[in-house]
Parts: structure tokens; sequence; C-alpha cells
């Protein structure tokens, strides 16, 4: 067997396993009658027809060509590092308090980009930093840790 | 008339100082955003939605609507000046308007866009005020049945007028209306799909889908791409068309906003189908253009972005009346309506009426703050497009972070956002639309609600949705859209539409 089309090929087995997810997950739920639907009800009918289509997905992807078959490798790199800094960015927050995280996000997602300069990262973090504290903190006046925890009294 | 007396408490409240400012403010930011190329208007409304929270929510929904239709101008100043679309819908206005700003009459075609729009704005805006009334009265002789019908028929419309696949696009509504279960559910007070995690027991956050799917895995996907962009910043030219490119351009101002009113009320509809539509219809109608389309005729600019804004404008009167969202931007509309604790329903216009009426007259003063905006201040955008990709996106991410954390103080939120980051990646790579995802989500709970109503008044009789007739018309018109798309001739010919333009 020959897959034509990866990217299909590929999204249908991603459509059952969400479909078989969903399915399965809900079977500890109460399923009800057609005239009084439980929690599982909805759920398990809608998970059978993702599983469903994704065979179908599946299936085309074995079958037919596409021109943008082929599934292009995954930036790990970026993928890591510009989602790396934001989950930082977030657990970084209460403790470390706004500028600091903020210097962690623009920092570590900048290793991201092709061109990497130190200065300029740096200009933008100060930059962004009086930007969101004027916006956010004074203006909107939003509640959010501006300095570390050590630093606050 | 009572159009007029709802059209005065409309601008009576648009016109008060805060919601005069904030409808600026919206514009402005709105502009601002959309502008940079990569983030279209879904984006940046997931991205900017949180800093509506602490307004009115009549204000946070003017603002809102602001941000909207400024990020789909802005959208198209990119498209002219850097051939980058900054939304879909301005793909198409890549094509002519690129082509005149390289002929020197990049000018001529900003102004044309900006006054298109305006003129397709009004006409909008008068549109959903007619329509609204007789359209709140068709919904309240709606049973729960009717709902779930004209639902499906709604996410089915969606996707077949969309480009793509259309079994995954309805495999991604799919998944969407999955992702939407999780939390409590109403009815039995049992929490689903939580695992014991406290925060998923009030459900996912619809911010975190939608900045994540659209507003990271954009970013991620950008990063991969070097970047080329090529600004015609010393040529912007004379900014009002000459009289011969006016008159030549106004019959497609007309066109393209007849059709955009029209399609954006359709399930499914709004700007995109618009441009689309309104572009081909162009190129048919039009006999032995001087400037070919493809190379620069203006009216390849006129109607698109005429018929964009016409379509942007009129998409706003099925999630008014119904509460039905007929695309992804709309379902962000219901989501912040959602938030602010109204429920988007035909009720709205009776329990906040100076809501509803000062949305819809806001979008009038919106859009005049548009052409005050953009003609002036073009040389501005002009300079923000040069700013590097590298800078732009941390940015961005500061923003989302900032924004996705507010909502409820918490960091789980934000790492949510990211865990969507990585999901709208994967769809990205696997060529997945993540549009219908957003839909679906919205869309879930709605859904499962009218589902059961109807069965319970049913007595479990699923027949219901057969025997009633609007239900029943509702559903036939569903499956007619299927069965017409998936034709084999027509299948054909609807891929060769979406290449045409592309």
């Amino acid at each position: 067997m020959k897959i034509r089309d990866q990217k299909n090929f590929w999204s249908g087995l991603m459509f059952m396993a969400f479909g078989l997810f969903f399915v399965g997950f809900a079977q500890q739920y109460d399923m009800g009658t057609a005239a009084r639907m439980g929690p599982a009800f909805f759920p398990t009918m809608l998970g059978g027809l993702m599983f469903l289509l994704g065979i179908i997905v599946t299936l085309s992807g074995l079958s037919t060509e596409h021109p943008d078959g082929k599934v292009e490798p995954f930036n790990f790199k970026a993928l890591g590092l510009v989602l790396g800094a934001v989950i930082a960015f977030g657990l970084l927050l209460r403790p470390a308090g706004l500028i600091v995280a903020l210097f962690v996000l623009i920092c570590v997602s900048s290793l991201g980009s092709h061109e990497f300069k130190l200065r300029d990262v740096l200009l933008l973090s100060v930059g962004l930093s009086l930007l969101v504290y004027g916006v956010f903190i004074y203006g909107l006046s939003m509640t959010i840790p501006v300095w570390p925890v050590f630093w606050r009294d | 008339m009572e159009l007029f007396d709802n059209l005065a408490l409309g601008f009576a409240t648009a016109l008060t100082l805060q919601n005069l400012f904030y409808c600026f403010i919206g514009v402005l930011i709105g502009t601002l955003i959309g502008v940079l190329p990569g983030i279209g208007p879904v984006a940046t409304l997931a991205m900017l939605l949180p800093v509506t929270y602490a307004l009115p929510p009549t204000s946070a929904l003017i603002m809102l609507a602001g941000i909207y239709y400024g990020a789909q101008y802005g959208g198209s100043t990119t498209a002219i000046l850097v051939n980058l679309p900054g939304e879909s819908s301005s793909v198409v206005t890549c094509i002519d308007g690129y082509q005149m700003a390289r002929r020197g009459r990049a000018g001529a075609a900003l102004a044309t866009a900006a006054l298109g729009s305006f003129f397709a704005g009004t006409v909008g805006v008068l549109f959903v005020a007619a329509l609204a009334l007789p359209m709140v009265e068709l919904a309240f002789k709606f049973g729960p049945a009717e709902y779930f019908s004209l639902m499906i028929l709604g996410l089915i419309g969606a996707v077949v007028l969309a480009s793509g696949s259309l079994i995954k696009a309805i495999a991604m509504i799919v998944l969407g209306l999955l992702l939407g279960l999780v939390g409590t559910d109403v009815n039995s007070g049992v929490s689903r799909f939580s695992f014991e995690i406290p925060e998923l027991a009030d459900g996912i956050g619809f911010v975190s889908v939608a900045m994540g799917v659209f507003g990271f895995a954009e970013i991620i996907a950008n990063l991969e791409q070097k970047e080329k962009r090529e600004v015609f910043t010393s040529k912007v030219g004379r900014l009002m068309p000459s009289k011969e490119e006016f008159l030549y351009a106004y019959p497609a101002v007309l066109r393209g906003t007849a059709l955009g009113s029209i399609l954006g009320v359709l399930p499914g509809g709004g700007a995109l189908l618009a441009a689309f539509a309104s572009y081909t219809v162009e190129k048919k109608v039009t006999r032995n253009p001087k400037i070919p389309f493809g190379q620069g005729n203006i009216r390849g600019v006129a109607a698109p972005e005429s018929a964009n804004n016409a379509g942007a404008q009129t998409s706003f009167i099925p999630m008014l009346t119904l509460g039905i969202p007929p695309n992804a931007v709309m379902a962000l509309m219901v989501g912040a309506m959602t938030i602010h604790n109204i429920q988007p329903g035909p009720q709205v216009m009776s329990s906040n009426p100076a809501l509803f009426w000062g949305l819809i007259a806001s979008m009038w003063i919106g859009n005049l703050f548009l052409v005050v905006l953009n003609l002036p201040l073009i040389g501005i955008w002009v300079q923000l497009l040069k700013v590097p990709y590298r800078l732009l996106y941390p940015a961005i991410l500061v923003f989302c972070g900032i924004g996705v954390y507010s909502i409820n103080n918490n960091p789980f939120d934000v790492t949510m956002t990211a865990a969507f980051g990585l999901l709208g990646y994967i769809f990205f790579k696997l060529r997945c639309e993540p549009a219908p995802l957003i839909l679906g989500f919205i869309l879930g709970p709605m859904m499962e609600e009218n589902l059961r109503r109807a069965m319970l008044l049913s007595r479990g009789d699923p027949t219901v949705f057969f025997t009633r007739p609007l239900s029943l018309g509702l559903l036939i018109a569903a499956a007619a859209l299927v069965v017409i798309v998936a034709l084999p001739n027509i299948k054909k010919k609807r891929e060769v539409a979406f290449q045409e333009v592309t």
C-alpha cells in the first residue's frame, strides 16, 4: 500500500484518534435516552462521526494524489522556542513579575528567527516593557505584578 | 418609521464621547495590526479581546467591531503595497492592487479601496438596519428543532463556500464541536473531559483556541519562510484617482457592494467569499479592458474591496439576530458577547436596544473614521511595513501573553494557548483549514442544548427535524449544498475558481 497524499493520510489518523478519544472518555458518563440525553450522548455521537470522517480522509490519502501532498519537516526549533517562551512567560509572571517575564519571552522567542541580533532584542525588550507598562499597568490599571516577589513590599 | 427611531437611538448611543473614543481606538488599532503582514482579523480580534474586558459591554463590542473592519482595511493596504495579503479576503486585492502600485498608481489604488469600502460600508449598515427587524421576527418563530437545523445549515454552508477539502473541513467542524463540549455539562452538572483539572471544568477558553490556532501557529509557520518583502514606499503617488479612473471604477464599486451585501448574510459568507465572487464577476462583466485584469486594472481593486467591506458588515446580521455566527470572526464576536454576559440571539434587540442599534450605528461611524484615518496616515502605515518580522513577532507574543493571562489571572490559560499553538501548527502542516474549528467550537454547546430540547419536546422522536416545515427546509438546503458541491463537475469548477484568483 502506498501513501499518495501524506497530509490527508496523517490528518485522517489524527481525526480518528480524536474520535476514539472522545468516544472512549464519554463512556464514563451517563448515556441517557433519546428523549432525555445524558452527558455522554452528544459526545459519543460526534466522536463516532469524527472517527468515520477520519477513516474517509485516511483512505483518500491512500487513493488520491495531491500536488501538495508531502508533509514538510517540522521546524522544531521555532516551535519549541516560541511555545516554550510563551509557557515560561505564563509561569514566570506571578513569581518574577511582568518585566522579567517579558524579557524572557522576547529573548527566548527571538532565538527562533533566522537572524538574531542581541542588541535589537534587548532594545525591543526595553521598548516593549515601557509600552506594556504604560498601556496595561498605567492605562488599563491591570493587576499584574510588575517586579519579582522579593522586590515587592 | 420604526427604522429611523431605531437608528436615532443607535446614533445617540454611538455618538457619546466614550463610545466615539472606543470606536476610534478600535479602528486605529485594528488598522495598525491589520497592516502588519501575517496577522489577520481573527488573530487580531483574539489578541485584543482581553483588552475590552474592563469596558462596558456596548463600548467593548463597538471597539471590537472597529478592530474588525480596521483590520480588514489594513489588510488591503498591505496587499496593495507589499503584495502580501494581510488576511485572506485581501488575497484578491493583491492581484491588481500590487500591479497598480508597480505602475506608480499605489495612491489611486489605496484611495479607491478606501472610498469603495466606505460606500460599501454605508450601504451595508443600512442593509443591516433594514433586515434586522424582520430577521428577529423570523427568529422568534424558531423552536429548538429549527435552531439545530439552522446550525447544521450554517456549518455546512461555512465549509462548502470555503476553499480546500470538504470532508476535512467537516471533520474540523466536528472536532471544534467536540472541543466546545469540554467542561461542565449544564444539564447534568457533570464535568466532561476535564480530567480533574479544575480550570477545565469551566471549559476551554475560546481565546486560547483562537489565539493559539490562529496567532501562535501562524507565527511559527511564518518563521519557516525567509523574509522577502518589497515595499513601494517612495511611490505611493497622488492619492486621488483621476476622473477617468473614477468613472471607470464606480460601476465596479456598485456591483461589488451589491454582491457583498447579499453574500455576507449567507451562512459561511462574509468578507472572503464576497471578495472572490466579485472579482470573478468583474472579470466576466468587463469587456475589452484597457489594462487587463491581473496587470493593474482599477476595477480589480474597487470591486473586491467594496464587496469585502459590504460582506463584513452584513455578516453581522445572522450573528446579531439569530445568535449564529456565519464565520470565524463572528464566532469571536459571539464569544465576546458571552464574556460580557449577553446571550446572543433574537432577544438582544429587545433586551439591549441601545447596544444593538448602537453597534450598528457605530459601524457607519467606524467606516468614516477609516477613510479619515487611512488616507492622510498612509505614510505612517508604510513606515510600519518596514518593521522586520523578527522584531514584530516577539511583540505580538507579548501582547498575546498578557491578554490570555489577564482573562483569569491564571498561567494555566497561557499554557493552554501554547498547546493550541502546537495543534494549530500541526493543522498547518497537514493542510487542515482552522476556521471551521472555531465556528464549531462556539456552536458546540448551543447545538447540544438545542438538540436536547428538541428531542425532549418530541419525546425522543428524531423525526421532529423532518416534520416541522421550517426545520425540514433548512435541512434540505444543507443537504442540497453538500450534493451540489460533491457533484464531480461542480467540484472541478469550484477548485478552479479558487485557484484562478490565487
